[in-house]
């Protein structure tokens, strides 16, 4: 289908843009991402539940909860930099649903371009950076402490993330191209496998969920970053974090497992794909305690990064001498 | 130390004490002037050693008492030094604080109460009374206006700016801040701690406490002496069988009465139910702390038929009202025995699961070991009791030390840990809960037959300490009466009162997570250790006792009302 959407624009500039638009607004972009998005927050907090014998929200819950954090008022402290404070949120978001719209096009209408996987890691990092330019804003000394601790931790996963991608790229024979590197499934071999493993941790910090809620940590520095945000501005926050939901596992997908296929038998085995990361994360989330931010890092940097670079090396050697399973 | 090397050590203060009295071979009183209050004290805290419990203040008419109470934990004997200080206009006596670090808050708070100054004492802020409360109005003085009517009179002379407040309680602010609380997602109720940090290392820590302050102790002053038990349960909910019983352990002390053995069984069933809701109830506040959810929704889950047990015996989950002075109210019945040794091996199998996977995991060891450390030498300085004290390496347990109830008849033992961090508190506390069922079902078994309450008509006069070992520690009540049908003096002492101090040196030097975690590993209670009306900022009574009884009661009405549940009319007694 979606080749054919894609094809049919090309004569006409005008018809064109007004598909790149719909691309972006409804599907797969802003309005298809964002109900998926709130329906996996769903799942996180019912899974969560019964995880822990309570019984959880119903299916519309994030979305009543978006709709009525947008019904609130806007409160910016006094000495926040008000534009600063406004814009982060918007720029996360935006920054996130042009990640889900890359990701999305990769597997409906197999359209990337070459170095896609660079834009990628950039896109994925910029929500970390709105948060940590919002909540530096925001004049808090709790936001302050989540900034700092934000900071701290993308520093610590990028590492070990990039490295993990560097697995996957001399795995695939070098592509930079995210279609290509979806055609084929790094994670059968033992380098694909350490990198994978180490891509969910790194998206788990990404999500900010435990261990690494540092950031955020509700009980110590009373949601941190997110501490000054209220109403429509906080309800964005969600909205983003409800597309991370659904961007961050796609990425694992389309790099790791083999794409996401979108028609016919290769649907469900994608779907599959999805609910299996989204379960991976939803348990990790609910069997550990929350991690200091020098535990994380030092997590990140020596173990994941030693794992890694054994990986890579592993991944060279594997594809110098032709062994798939290295 | 026997009770022979104890009798010999105290007479070696004998010159500076006028007279020692022995109400009982585990009662023993010391009198001495204020002149002589601290070299007393230093002697019975260094010398001797004992441990410090508390220090009260009492207006005896003609003079001030300050009552400093010691505990010996290898005899079980509670030795009080009686300083007399004659002067009433200008009532001073030395502070004993400087080497004894544990008695800071009580003499901030008998400052407070009765306006005795404390010489040489490091920090005199204001500890329990509000900022606005008039300066020279003394709460427990017994010129002091009866409660119900406002104390210190005319409320438009209550010096209610801020800025022309008593400063002793102004914080300073000097250096960046991170403040927990007054309300804080860390805390289940208000307590103020103000951590100075340099990055994420707290450099100093400073707390403030009393937003709920509810005057108990004067309260109880207005109180005939059956009446207190039901005050006193609303210290606070979960120790609302600790309380009780040592207050009415105290009065039966006084009064010379001994409960009959079923009464004792019963009580000793109660106590440790409470303390296994108790010690769950805290594991799962702590996993909530650091971040593990499954922890605390766990952990609440299995401590649910806990209290359904509990509300079966007594009636009610918490707040059982079940003590009373000669025995209890309720007898467990005997058709409830299988039932109890049932859930008991329910609990004891669900929480060996629960302990292993939480002692068990790496993650909880990383995040916990070698957090909060709060030495053995600490531990002393502070004066800490409970399962803190334990698990920094001092075996004190009044169960054992100064058994009342029925703990001497029973097999059980103390669970002590050397490491003194958060990790060695929640192995304390977790293997407790495994002793305290075994006790449940000792209790239940030898449970005998008989009545379970004497009459009580008298309480003569006189003064009488009764402790008890609550989930969070000891608690100790003194009180004197005057052959009266009311106690003149009750001093409440709640465990949380002697341990949350010691934040002062097992969080300084640590990073802000491992403080906040170690801030909840002493399972401090606020409510016990603070312990009347609505008001406003200006200090004006929004909602007196009655409107608030009028509120709760539309309220329940209309609860009722949506549930379809019968009208039922309340009537005031």
């Amino acid at each position: 289908m979606g080749t054919v959407l894609a094809g049919r624009g090309k004569g006409n500039a005008m018809t064109q843009a007004l598909w790149s638009l719909f691309w972006i607004t409804v599907f797969p972009g802003f309005l298809f991402t964002f109900s998926l998005g709130l329906l996996a927050t769903w799942v996180v907090r019912k899974v969560s539940a019964l995880v822990q014998w309570r019984v959880g929200p119903p299916v519309l819950q994030p979305f009543y909860d978006v709709a009525k954090l947008l019904g609130k008022e806007i409160l910016v402290p006094e000495d926040a930099q008000r534009i600063v404070f406004i814009a982060a949120p918007l720029v996360g978001m935006a920054g996130t649903l042009l990640l889900s719209t890359i990701l999305w096009r990769v597997a409906v209408a197999q359209s990337a371009f070459v170095g896609d996987v660079i834009v990628v890691i950039y896109l994925m990092v910029l929500p970390s950076l709105a948060l940590i330019l919002g909540s530096s804003a925001s004049a808090n000394p709790y936001a302050a402490i989540g900034a700092s601790r934000e900071m701290k931790l993308v520093m610590g996963y990028e590492l070990p993330l990039v490295l993990a991608l560097v697995v996957v790229i001399v795995k695939t024979g070098g592509q930079l191209n995210l279609a290509a590197i979806a055609q084929q499934t790094p994670v059968y071999s033992i380098s694909g496998m350490l990198a994978f493993l180490v891509s969910l941790l790194c998206i788990q910090a990404k999500l900010g969920f435990v261990p690494f809620d540092m950031a955020e940590s509700e009980t110590e520095i009373a949601s941190g970053v997110l501490m000054e945000y209220s109403g429509a501005l906080l309800a964005v926050w969600k909205v983003m974090h409800a597309l991370m939901l659904v961007a961050l596992p796609l990425f694992l997908i389309t790099v790791f497992l083999g794409g996401f296929g979108t028609t016919g038998c290769p649907l469900a085995w994608s779907i599959g794909k999805y609910v299996l990361v989204l379960v991976l994360v939803i348990l990790i989330k609910n069997t550990n305690p929350r991690v200091r931010i020098d535990q994380a890092m030092k997590f990140f940097w020596v173990y994941c990064g030693i794992a890694l670079v054994l990986a890579v090396v592993l991944a060279a050697i594997g594809s110098y001498y032709d062994i798939n399973w290295l | 130390m026997t009770q022979e090397e104890l009798n010999n050590k105290l007479s070696g203060i004998k010159d500076k004490v006028t007279k020692i009295d022995k109400m009982s071979e585990t009662r023993i009183y010391l009198y001495c002037e204020s002149e002589n209050s601290y070299a007393v004290n230093k002697f019975l805290f260094e010398e001797v050693p004992l441990r410090f419990v508390i220090a009260t203040g009492i207006d005896s008419d003609d003079c001030f008492e300050v009552l400093y109470h010691y505990s010996d934990d290898e005899t079980g004997c509670i030795v009080t030094a009686k300083a007399f200080i004659r002067d009433r206009e200008n009532p001073i006596i030395e502070s004993i604080a400087p080497f004894l670090p544990g008695a800071d808050w009580a003499e901030r708070e008998t400052h407070d109460v009765l306006g005795i100054e404390f010489k040489n004492h490091p920090d005199m802020r204001r500890l329990i009374l509000s900022d606005d409360w008039p300066e020279g109005v003394y709460p427990l003085r017994k010129d002091a206006e009866k409660p119900g009517k406002r104390l210190g009179g005319d409320p438009a002379k209550r010096p209610v700016d801020q800025a022309k407040c008593p400063a002793r309680r102004t914080i300073r602010l000097s250096k960046p801040i991170v403040p927990i609380g007054p309300s804080h997602p860390l805390q289940e109720e208000m307590e103020y701690f103000q951590l100075s940090v340099e990055g994420e290392i707290v450099t100093d820590i400073d707390m403030r406490l009393s937003y709920n302050h509810r005057g108990i102790e004067k309260i109880s002053e207005s109180l005939q002496f059956d009446q207190v038990p039901f005050l006193i349960s609303r210290i606070c909910g979960i120790c609302s069988a600790s309380h009780p019983l040592a207050y009415v352990q105290a009065v039966e002390e006084l009064a010379g009465v001994t409960p009959p053995e079923r009464a004792l069984y019963v009580r000793t069933i109660i106590n440790e139910l409470e303390r296994i809701h108790s010690h769950v109830l805290w594991l799962g506040l702590a996993g909530h702390f650091i971040g593990y959810d499954t922890v605390f929704m766990w952990a609440w889950k299995y401590r649910e038929p806990i209290l359904d047990l509990l509300e079966e015996i007594t009636g009610n989950r918490n707040n059982y009202g079940n003590v009373k002075i000669g025995g209890c109210r309720e007898d467990i019945p005997n058709e409830l025995k299988p039932r109890i040794l049932k859930d008991m091996d329910e609990t004891e199998r669900k929480m060996d699961m629960l302990i292993k996977a939480v002692l068990d995991d790496p993650v909880l060891h990383v995040r916990l070991k070698g957090v909060g450390i709060l030495t053995k030498a600490d531990a002393i300085r502070y004066a800490v009791t409970g399962p803190t004290a334990r698990a920094s390496g001092l075996p004190i347990d009044v169960r054992r030390d100064d058994p009342y109830a029925t703990y001497a008849d029973l097999n059980w033992n103390v669970i002590t840990r050397p490491e003194g961090d958060v990790f060695a508190k929640a192995v304390v506390r977790l293997l407790e809960v495994l002793e305290s069922i075994k006790i449940i079902r000792q209790a239940v078994e030898k449970l005998p037959d008989g009545p379970i309450a004497v009459e009580v008509k008298e309480i003569p006069a006189g003064e009488a300490v009764g402790r008890v070992e609550a989930p969070r520690g000891e608690t100790f009540h003194y009180v004197r009466s005057d052959g009266g049908n009311r106690p003149v003096r009750h001093k409440v002492r709640a465990p949380s009162y002697v341990n949350v101090p010691s934040f002062k040196a097992s969080c300084i030097g640590e990073s802000i997570p491992d403080v906040t975690i170690t801030l909840a590993a002493v399972d401090p209670c606020y409510s016990c250790t603070e312990r009347l009306a609505v008001a406003d900022k200006n200090s004006r009574i929004t909602h007196d006792y009655e409107a608030l009884l009028r509120l709760s009661r539309d309220e329940t009405d209309r609860i009722r009302e949506e549930i379809g549940s019968q009208h039922l009319k309340l009537e005031d007694s």
